[in-house]
Protein backbone atom coordinates (compact mmCIF):
# COMPACT_ATOMS: atom_id res chain seq x y z
CA UNK A 1 0.00 0.00 0.00
CA UNK A 2 1.19 3.37 -0.54
CA UNK A 3 1.56 5.26 2.49
CA UNK A 4 2.57 9.38 3.54
CA UNK A 5 4.17 9.91 6.65
CA UNK A 6 2.88 13.17 7.34
CA UNK A 7 5.12 13.93 10.54
CA UNK A 8 8.85 12.93 10.17
CA UNK A 9 11.13 15.34 12.73
CA UNK A 10 14.98 15.45 10.80
CA UNK A 11 17.21 17.04 13.02
CA UNK A 12 20.84 18.39 13.57
CA UNK A 13 23.02 17.63 15.51
CA UNK A 14 23.97 20.87 17.44
CA UNK A 15 23.04 24.31 16.24
CA UNK A 16 27.16 24.59 15.15
CA UNK A 17 25.80 22.29 12.19
CA UNK A 18 23.65 25.62 11.27
CA UNK A 19 26.76 27.81 11.03
CA UNK A 20 27.87 27.58 7.74
CA UNK A 21 24.47 28.66 6.41
CA UNK A 22 24.11 31.70 8.91
CA UNK A 23 24.51 35.04 7.65
CA UNK A 24 26.62 37.77 9.49
CA UNK A 25 26.84 38.40 12.57
CA UNK A 26 24.51 35.47 13.39
CA UNK A 27 27.54 33.10 12.29
CA UNK A 28 29.45 34.63 14.75
CA UNK A 29 27.31 34.65 17.25
CA UNK A 30 26.28 31.38 17.14
CA UNK A 31 30.40 30.16 16.66
CA UNK A 32 31.67 31.80 19.49
CA UNK A 33 28.98 29.80 21.76
CA UNK A 34 26.89 33.30 22.54
CA UNK A 35 23.49 30.96 22.11
CA UNK A 36 23.50 27.19 22.59
CA UNK A 37 19.94 26.57 20.75
CA UNK A 38 16.49 26.06 22.70
CA UNK A 39 16.49 24.08 25.91
CA UNK A 40 12.78 22.47 26.63
CA UNK A 41 11.64 23.93 30.21
CA UNK A 42 10.63 20.39 31.18
CA UNK A 43 12.48 16.89 31.85
CA UNK A 44 11.58 13.91 29.39
CA UNK A 45 10.50 10.99 31.13
CA UNK A 46 10.46 8.09 28.29
CA UNK A 47 13.46 5.62 28.26
CA UNK A 48 14.69 7.52 25.13
CA UNK A 49 14.59 11.19 26.82
CA UNK A 50 11.96 12.07 24.37
CA UNK A 51 13.17 10.39 21.11
CA UNK A 52 12.66 6.46 20.67
CA UNK A 53 15.08 4.52 22.47
CA UNK A 54 16.17 2.19 19.52
CA UNK A 55 17.29 5.43 17.55
CA UNK A 56 21.30 4.75 17.74
CA UNK A 57 24.07 4.45 15.54
CA UNK A 58 26.00 1.90 14.71
CA UNK A 59 28.05 2.19 18.29
CA UNK A 60 25.00 2.71 20.52
CA UNK A 61 25.06 6.36 20.48
CA UNK A 62 21.90 8.26 20.14
CA UNK A 63 21.16 9.92 16.61
CA UNK A 64 18.14 11.19 15.85
CA UNK A 65 20.27 13.12 12.69
CA UNK A 66 21.02 10.46 10.84
CA UNK A 67 19.73 10.08 7.99
CA UNK A 68 20.99 6.53 6.96
CA UNK A 69 18.97 5.56 10.49
CA UNK A 70 16.32 7.28 9.70
CA UNK A 71 15.95 5.36 5.94
CA UNK A 72 16.96 1.98 7.78
CA UNK A 73 14.18 2.58 10.34
CA UNK A 74 11.49 4.41 9.03
CA UNK A 75 11.42 4.38 4.96
CA UNK A 76 12.72 1.40 3.95
CA UNK A 77 11.25 -0.50 7.20
CA UNK A 78 7.50 0.68 6.69
CA UNK A 79 8.01 1.19 2.44
CA UNK A 80 6.90 4.71 2.67
CA UNK A 81 5.85 6.56 -0.39
CA UNK A 82 6.53 9.64 0.94
CA UNK A 83 7.65 11.63 4.44
CA UNK A 84 7.04 14.94 5.04
CA UNK A 85 9.91 16.12 7.36
CA UNK A 86 8.67 18.86 9.57
CA UNK A 87 11.82 19.35 12.16
CA UNK A 88 11.67 20.60 15.83
CA UNK A 89 13.32 23.34 15.64
CA UNK A 90 11.89 26.27 15.34
CA UNK A 91 12.97 29.57 15.23
CA UNK A 92 9.44 31.26 16.44
CA UNK A 93 10.24 29.92 20.19
CA UNK A 94 12.94 32.63 20.51
CA UNK A 95 11.14 35.54 21.62
CA UNK A 96 13.04 38.16 20.75
CA UNK A 97 16.29 39.15 18.43
CA UNK A 98 13.94 38.65 15.54
CA UNK A 99 16.89 38.85 13.22
CA UNK A 100 18.64 36.10 14.49
CA UNK A 101 15.09 33.60 14.82
CA UNK A 102 14.82 34.98 10.90
CA UNK A 103 18.62 34.63 9.71
CA UNK A 104 18.62 30.67 12.16
CA UNK A 105 15.23 30.02 9.86
CA UNK A 106 16.84 30.42 6.94
CA UNK A 107 19.80 28.88 7.85
CA UNK A 108 17.56 25.57 8.78
CA UNK A 109 15.93 25.56 5.62
CA UNK A 110 19.46 25.35 3.68
CA UNK A 111 20.71 23.05 6.36
CA UNK A 112 17.56 20.36 5.58
CA UNK A 113 17.69 20.98 1.48
CA UNK A 114 21.60 20.00 1.66
CA UNK A 115 21.23 17.50 4.03
CA UNK A 116 18.15 15.59 3.59
CA UNK A 117 15.64 16.46 1.22
CA UNK A 118 18.43 16.52 -1.37
CA UNK A 119 18.99 12.90 -0.05
CA UNK A 120 15.89 10.94 -0.35
CA UNK A 121 12.98 11.92 -3.18
CA UNK A 122 10.66 10.28 -0.78
CA UNK A 123 11.14 13.35 1.54
CA UNK A 124 8.56 16.20 1.44
CA UNK A 125 10.14 19.36 2.96
CA UNK A 126 8.50 22.17 5.35
CA UNK A 127 9.96 25.94 5.47
CA UNK A 128 10.68 26.77 9.13
CA UNK A 129 9.97 30.51 9.67
CA UNK A 130 10.45 32.99 12.05
CA UNK A 131 6.58 33.61 12.68
CA UNK A 132 7.29 37.06 14.87
CA UNK A 133 8.05 39.03 11.68
CA UNK A 134 5.49 37.72 9.31
CA UNK A 135 7.17 39.76 6.32
CA UNK A 136 10.19 38.13 6.97
CA UNK A 137 9.15 34.77 7.35
CA UNK A 138 7.11 35.37 3.73
CA UNK A 139 10.46 36.45 1.82
CA UNK A 140 11.85 33.38 3.52
CA UNK A 141 8.67 31.37 2.25
CA UNK A 142 8.95 33.43 -1.26
CA UNK A 143 12.81 32.49 -1.34
CA UNK A 144 12.76 28.54 -0.53
CA UNK A 145 9.08 28.17 -2.18
CA UNK A 146 10.56 26.63 -5.68
CA UNK A 147 12.22 24.12 -3.87
CA UNK A 148 10.33 21.06 -5.64
CA UNK A 149 10.08 19.08 -2.79
CA UNK A 150 8.69 21.88 -0.37
CA UNK A 151 5.07 21.62 -0.12
CA UNK A 152 4.32 23.29 3.59
CA UNK A 153 5.17 26.05 5.99
CA UNK A 154 5.58 24.99 9.51
CA UNK A 155 3.53 27.13 12.07
CA UNK A 156 4.75 26.74 15.27
CA UNK A 157 2.45 26.33 17.96
CA UNK A 158 3.96 28.48 21.09
CA UNK A 159 2.63 29.95 23.86
CA UNK A 160 1.73 33.19 23.08
CA UNK A 161 0.68 33.51 19.68
CA UNK A 162 -2.69 32.54 18.04
CA UNK A 163 -2.36 32.80 14.43
CA UNK A 164 -5.55 34.76 13.82
CA UNK A 165 -4.44 37.64 14.46
CA UNK A 166 -3.97 40.04 11.63
CA UNK A 167 -0.23 40.41 12.17
CA UNK A 168 0.36 37.25 10.79
CA UNK A 169 -1.46 37.56 7.20
CA UNK A 170 1.83 38.43 5.11
CA UNK A 171 2.77 33.94 6.04
CA UNK A 172 -0.52 33.29 4.79
CA UNK A 173 -0.30 35.28 1.61
CA UNK A 174 2.86 34.09 0.63
CA UNK A 175 1.63 30.47 1.59
CA UNK A 176 -1.31 30.50 -0.57
CA UNK A 177 0.94 32.49 -3.38
CA UNK A 178 2.93 29.46 -3.52
CA UNK A 179 0.10 26.60 -3.04
CA UNK A 180 1.42 25.48 0.13
CA UNK A 181 0.24 23.87 3.01
CA UNK A 182 0.01 25.47 6.52
CA UNK A 183 1.24 23.05 9.06
CA UNK A 184 0.59 23.72 12.72
CA UNK A 185 2.96 21.50 15.40
CA UNK A 186 3.73 22.06 19.20
CA UNK A 187 6.68 22.81 20.29
CA UNK A 188 7.94 22.55 23.76
CA UNK A 189 6.97 25.91 24.50
CA UNK A 190 3.25 25.13 23.90
CA UNK A 191 0.47 25.07 26.87
CA UNK A 192 -2.35 24.26 27.76
CA UNK A 193 -5.06 26.75 29.27
CA UNK A 194 -3.35 26.95 32.49
CA UNK A 195 0.01 26.23 31.40
CA UNK A 196 1.69 23.29 31.21
CA UNK A 197 0.76 21.89 34.34
CA UNK A 198 3.30 20.28 37.15
CA UNK A 199 4.40 17.46 35.62
CA UNK A 200 5.36 16.52 32.02
CA UNK A 201 2.26 13.85 31.56
CA UNK A 202 0.19 17.02 31.97
CA UNK A 203 1.86 19.17 29.59
CA UNK A 204 1.57 16.74 27.03
CA UNK A 205 -2.14 15.60 27.56
CA UNK A 206 -2.87 19.38 27.04
CA UNK A 207 -1.20 19.74 23.80
CA UNK A 208 -4.74 19.03 22.02
CA UNK A 209 -6.07 22.63 23.86
CA UNK A 210 -3.32 24.33 22.42
CA UNK A 211 -4.56 23.27 18.70
CA UNK A 212 -7.95 23.78 19.32
CA UNK A 213 -7.35 27.35 20.00
CA UNK A 214 -5.19 27.85 16.98
CA UNK A 215 -8.09 26.40 14.91
CA UNK A 216 -10.56 28.70 16.46
CA UNK A 217 -8.40 31.60 15.89
CA UNK A 218 -7.80 30.74 12.47
CA UNK A 219 -11.39 30.49 11.33
CA UNK A 220 -12.98 33.04 13.55
CA UNK A 221 -10.61 35.66 12.70
CA UNK A 222 -10.96 35.28 9.10
CA UNK A 223 -8.10 33.27 7.92
CA UNK A 224 -10.18 30.33 6.13
CA UNK A 225 -12.19 32.90 4.43
CA UNK A 226 -9.37 35.29 3.45
CA UNK A 227 -6.96 32.67 1.50
CA UNK A 228 -9.55 30.33 0.32
CA UNK A 229 -7.43 28.51 -1.54
CA UNK A 230 -5.46 27.77 1.64
CA UNK A 231 -5.47 24.38 3.06
CA UNK A 232 -4.55 23.01 6.80
CA UNK A 233 -3.19 20.37 8.85
CA UNK A 234 -2.83 19.58 12.53
CA UNK A 235 -0.10 17.77 13.23
CA UNK A 236 0.14 15.58 16.29
CA UNK A 237 -2.51 17.43 18.09
CA UNK A 238 -5.00 14.62 18.00
CA UNK A 239 -7.99 14.76 15.89
CA UNK A 240 -10.67 12.78 18.66
CA UNK A 241 -11.54 16.34 20.16
CA UNK A 242 -12.71 17.42 16.59
CA UNK A 243 -16.84 16.50 16.85
CA UNK A 244 -16.75 18.36 19.42
CA UNK A 245 -15.29 21.65 18.24
CA UNK A 246 -17.33 20.95 14.99
CA UNK A 247 -20.42 21.40 17.24
CA UNK A 248 -19.42 23.82 19.39
CA UNK A 249 -18.16 26.50 17.25
CA UNK A 250 -21.07 26.01 14.84
CA UNK A 251 -23.79 26.32 17.89
CA UNK A 252 -21.44 29.71 18.72
CA UNK A 253 -21.73 30.66 15.52
CA UNK A 254 -25.30 30.45 14.61
CA UNK A 255 -25.44 32.63 17.91
CA UNK A 256 -22.50 34.81 17.63
CA UNK A 257 -21.89 35.29 13.58
CA UNK A 258 -23.23 38.69 13.87
CA UNK A 259 -19.79 39.57 15.39
CA UNK A 260 -17.64 37.66 13.36
CA UNK A 261 -19.70 38.32 9.79
CA UNK A 262 -15.90 37.75 7.79
CA UNK A 263 -16.64 34.28 8.40
CA UNK A 264 -19.27 33.27 5.57
CA UNK A 265 -19.38 29.31 6.55
CA UNK A 266 -20.41 27.33 8.96
CA UNK A 267 -16.75 26.72 10.56
CA UNK A 268 -17.46 22.89 10.42
CA UNK A 269 -17.35 23.51 7.12
CA UNK A 270 -14.51 24.97 6.66
CA UNK A 271 -13.19 22.20 8.57
CA UNK A 272 -14.69 19.52 6.06
CA UNK A 273 -13.31 21.59 3.43
CA UNK A 274 -9.37 22.88 3.91
CA UNK A 275 -8.54 21.30 7.50
CA UNK A 276 -6.51 17.81 7.99
CA UNK A 277 -5.00 16.05 10.98
CA UNK A 278 -2.62 13.76 11.10
CA UNK A 279 -3.15 10.29 13.28
CA UNK A 280 -0.14 10.37 15.70
CA UNK A 281 -1.07 10.17 18.76
CA UNK A 282 -4.01 7.64 17.35
CA UNK A 283 -4.80 7.26 21.17
CA UNK A 284 -5.14 3.28 20.99
CA UNK A 285 -8.72 3.53 19.57
CA UNK A 286 -10.36 0.16 18.94
CA UNK A 287 -11.57 0.05 15.21
CA UNK A 288 -15.10 0.46 16.29
CA UNK A 289 -14.49 3.40 17.85
CA UNK A 290 -12.52 4.48 14.98
CA UNK A 291 -15.86 4.52 12.76
CA UNK A 292 -17.85 6.17 15.12
CA UNK A 293 -15.67 8.93 15.13
CA UNK A 294 -15.25 9.12 11.54
CA UNK A 295 -18.91 8.98 11.80
CA UNK A 296 -19.31 11.83 14.04
CA UNK A 297 -16.63 13.85 11.55
CA UNK A 298 -18.81 13.57 8.88
CA UNK A 299 -15.91 13.19 6.48
CA UNK A 300 -13.79 10.01 5.98
CA UNK A 301 -11.08 12.74 4.45
CA UNK A 302 -9.67 14.38 7.81
CA UNK A 303 -7.30 12.13 8.87
CA UNK A 304 -3.86 11.57 6.95
CA UNK A 305 -1.19 9.25 8.73
CA UNK A 306 1.62 10.07 10.73
CA UNK A 307 4.54 8.04 12.81
CA UNK A 308 6.06 11.40 14.60
CA UNK A 309 9.27 9.60 14.23
CA UNK A 310 11.80 9.56 15.99
CA UNK A 311 10.18 10.76 18.69
CA UNK A 312 8.74 8.11 22.14
CA UNK A 313 5.08 8.23 21.10
CA UNK A 314 6.09 6.90 17.59
CA UNK A 315 3.02 5.56 16.04
CA UNK A 316 3.51 2.38 14.05
CA UNK A 317 1.49 2.16 10.62
CA UNK A 318 1.01 -1.62 10.68
CA UNK A 319 -0.30 -1.47 14.63
CA UNK A 320 -1.97 1.93 15.22
CA UNK A 321 -4.59 1.64 12.12
CA UNK A 322 -6.62 -0.65 13.04
CA UNK A 323 -6.55 -3.46 10.31
CA UNK A 324 -10.14 -3.97 10.94
CA UNK A 325 -11.38 -0.94 9.30
CA UNK A 326 -12.37 -1.32 5.86
CA UNK A 327 -9.40 -1.34 2.60
CA UNK A 328 -10.91 1.83 1.24
CA UNK A 329 -10.55 3.62 4.71
CA UNK A 330 -7.21 2.70 5.17
CA UNK A 331 -6.46 3.36 1.64
CA UNK A 332 -7.55 7.21 2.56
CA UNK A 333 -5.63 7.27 5.78
CA UNK A 334 -2.34 6.09 4.20
CA UNK A 335 -2.68 7.77 1.23
CA UNK A 336 -5.40 9.56 -0.31
CA UNK A 337 -5.72 12.19 2.23
CA UNK A 338 -2.51 13.24 2.04
CA UNK A 339 -1.60 12.50 -1.58
CA UNK A 340 -4.78 15.41 -1.80
CA UNK A 341 -3.49 17.48 0.40
CA UNK A 342 -0.40 18.02 -0.51
CA UNK A 343 -0.59 17.50 -4.35
CA UNK A 344 1.05 14.17 -4.98
CA UNK A 345 0.94 11.63 -7.15
CA UNK A 346 2.32 7.62 -6.75
CA UNK A 347 6.41 7.63 -7.84
CA UNK A 348 6.72 5.94 -11.52
CA UNK A 349 8.31 2.70 -10.75
CA UNK B 1 -57.88 26.56 2.56
CA UNK B 2 -59.34 29.31 5.03
CA UNK B 3 -58.78 32.60 6.06
CA UNK B 4 -58.51 34.16 9.65
CA UNK B 5 -58.40 37.86 9.89
CA UNK B 6 -55.48 38.24 13.11
CA UNK B 7 -55.53 42.72 12.98
CA UNK B 8 -56.03 45.77 11.62
CA UNK B 9 -53.45 47.19 9.36
CA UNK B 10 -52.78 49.84 11.30
CA UNK B 11 -51.35 47.28 14.20
CA UNK B 12 -49.04 46.12 12.45
CA UNK B 13 -45.54 47.68 13.43
CA UNK B 14 -41.89 47.61 12.20
CA UNK B 15 -39.17 46.83 13.89
CA UNK B 16 -40.94 44.48 16.15
CA UNK B 17 -42.94 40.99 16.36
CA UNK B 18 -46.80 41.80 17.58
CA UNK B 19 -48.56 38.81 18.91
CA UNK B 20 -51.94 38.60 17.35
CA UNK B 21 -54.81 35.68 18.22
CA UNK B 22 -54.97 33.04 15.42
CA UNK B 23 -57.58 30.10 16.45
CA UNK B 24 -55.94 28.87 19.67
CA UNK B 25 -52.74 29.81 18.49
CA UNK B 26 -49.98 33.09 18.12
CA UNK B 27 -49.08 34.12 15.09
CA UNK B 28 -46.35 37.34 15.13
CA UNK B 29 -46.29 40.00 13.00
CA UNK B 30 -44.43 42.79 12.16
CA UNK B 31 -44.07 45.55 9.09
CA UNK B 32 -40.60 45.25 6.48
CA UNK B 33 -39.23 48.53 5.77
CA UNK B 34 -40.69 48.09 2.20
CA UNK B 35 -44.09 48.13 4.19
CA UNK B 36 -45.04 44.11 3.42
CA UNK B 37 -46.16 42.39 6.47
CA UNK B 38 -44.54 39.13 7.52
CA UNK B 39 -46.57 36.68 9.29
CA UNK B 40 -44.18 34.20 11.01
CA UNK B 41 -45.02 31.43 14.22
CA UNK B 42 -44.10 32.21 17.40
CA UNK B 43 -41.38 29.79 18.51
CA UNK B 44 -38.20 29.74 17.45
CA UNK B 45 -37.48 26.70 15.79
CA UNK B 46 -34.12 25.98 17.37
CA UNK B 47 -35.70 25.46 21.17
CA UNK B 48 -39.03 27.07 21.21
CA UNK B 49 -38.18 30.91 22.89
CA UNK B 50 -40.79 33.42 22.27
CA UNK B 51 -40.17 35.15 19.17
CA UNK B 52 -42.31 38.17 20.54
CA UNK B 53 -39.41 38.81 22.32
CA UNK B 54 -37.09 38.89 19.66
CA UNK B 55 -35.11 41.69 18.20
CA UNK B 56 -35.49 42.88 14.88
CA UNK B 57 -32.37 44.24 13.25
CA UNK B 58 -30.12 44.65 10.55
CA UNK B 59 -28.02 41.82 8.30
CA UNK B 60 -24.13 42.20 10.11
CA UNK B 61 -21.92 41.98 6.78
CA UNK B 62 -18.27 42.25 6.25
CA UNK B 63 -15.55 41.20 3.97
CA UNK B 64 -12.84 42.54 5.86
CA UNK B 65 -12.18 41.05 9.58
CA UNK B 66 -12.58 43.44 12.40
CA UNK B 67 -14.82 45.65 9.91
CA UNK B 68 -18.94 45.32 11.06
CA UNK B 69 -21.31 46.67 8.68
CA UNK B 70 -24.98 46.64 8.75
CA UNK B 71 -27.26 46.45 5.97
CA UNK B 72 -31.13 45.46 5.35
CA UNK B 73 -32.32 47.01 8.63
CA UNK B 74 -35.72 45.71 9.84
CA UNK B 75 -35.19 42.44 8.31
CA UNK B 76 -33.60 40.36 10.54
CA UNK B 77 -35.10 38.76 13.51
CA UNK B 78 -32.76 37.60 16.44
CA UNK B 79 -34.49 35.22 19.26
CA UNK B 80 -34.47 36.21 22.52
CA UNK B 81 -32.96 33.07 24.10
CA UNK B 82 -29.62 32.52 21.61
CA UNK B 83 -29.19 35.05 18.89
CA UNK B 84 -30.07 32.55 16.10
CA UNK B 85 -30.83 35.43 13.20
CA UNK B 86 -33.73 34.50 10.90
CA UNK B 87 -34.66 36.49 7.85
CA UNK B 88 -38.04 37.64 7.94
CA UNK B 89 -38.47 37.42 4.50
CA UNK B 90 -37.03 34.34 3.41
CA UNK B 91 -37.64 32.34 7.02
CA UNK B 92 -34.25 30.76 6.86
CA UNK B 93 -31.63 31.05 9.52
CA UNK B 94 -28.86 33.47 8.41
CA UNK B 95 -25.76 31.69 9.59
CA UNK B 96 -27.11 27.68 8.33
CA UNK B 97 -29.26 28.37 5.26
CA UNK B 98 -31.91 26.35 5.52
CA UNK B 99 -31.09 24.05 7.98
CA UNK B 100 -33.48 26.32 10.54
CA UNK B 101 -36.65 28.30 9.39
CA UNK B 102 -39.27 29.95 10.92
CA UNK B 103 -42.50 28.87 10.31
CA UNK B 104 -43.93 31.10 7.85
CA UNK B 105 -48.11 32.46 6.93
CA UNK B 106 -49.23 33.26 4.00
CA UNK B 107 -50.46 37.22 4.33
CA UNK B 108 -53.16 38.99 2.69
CA UNK B 109 -54.65 43.02 2.90
CA UNK B 110 -57.92 43.36 2.34
CA UNK B 111 -59.11 46.57 2.95
CA UNK B 112 -57.95 48.02 6.59
CA UNK B 113 -57.76 44.08 7.72
CA UNK B 114 -54.90 41.43 7.56
CA UNK B 115 -55.53 37.74 7.02
CA UNK B 116 -53.60 34.64 7.39
CA UNK B 117 -54.15 32.40 4.83
CA UNK B 118 -53.89 29.01 5.75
Amino acid sequence: MLLIDADVHESFAGIRDLVPYLKEPYREWIERGAWRGFSQPFAYTSPGAGNRADVRNADGSASVSDYGVMRRQLLDTYNQTYAVLTGYFYPTMLKLQYGLSSALAAAYNDYVAEHWLAKDKRFIGSIQINARDPEAAAREIDRMAAHPQIKQVMLPVVDDIAYGHPMYRPIFEAAERHKLVIALHHTILAEGPFGMGLHYIERHTLLPTSMMAEVISLILNGVFDGYPSLRFIILEGGFSWLPHLMWRMDREYRQGRVEVPWVKKLPSQHMRERLRFSTQPAEDLTGDQWLKLIDLMGSDEFLVFSTDYPHFDFDDPRVSIPRSLPDDLQEKIFWKNGAALYGLEAPVQ
Amino acid sequence: MTRHRVCGVSEVASNAMKPFAMGRGTVLLTRLPSGEIKAVGSRCPHQGANLEHGCVTGHAYSDQPNVLLMDRPGQILRCPWHGFEFDLSSGESVADHGKLRLRRFNVEIEGDDVFIVM
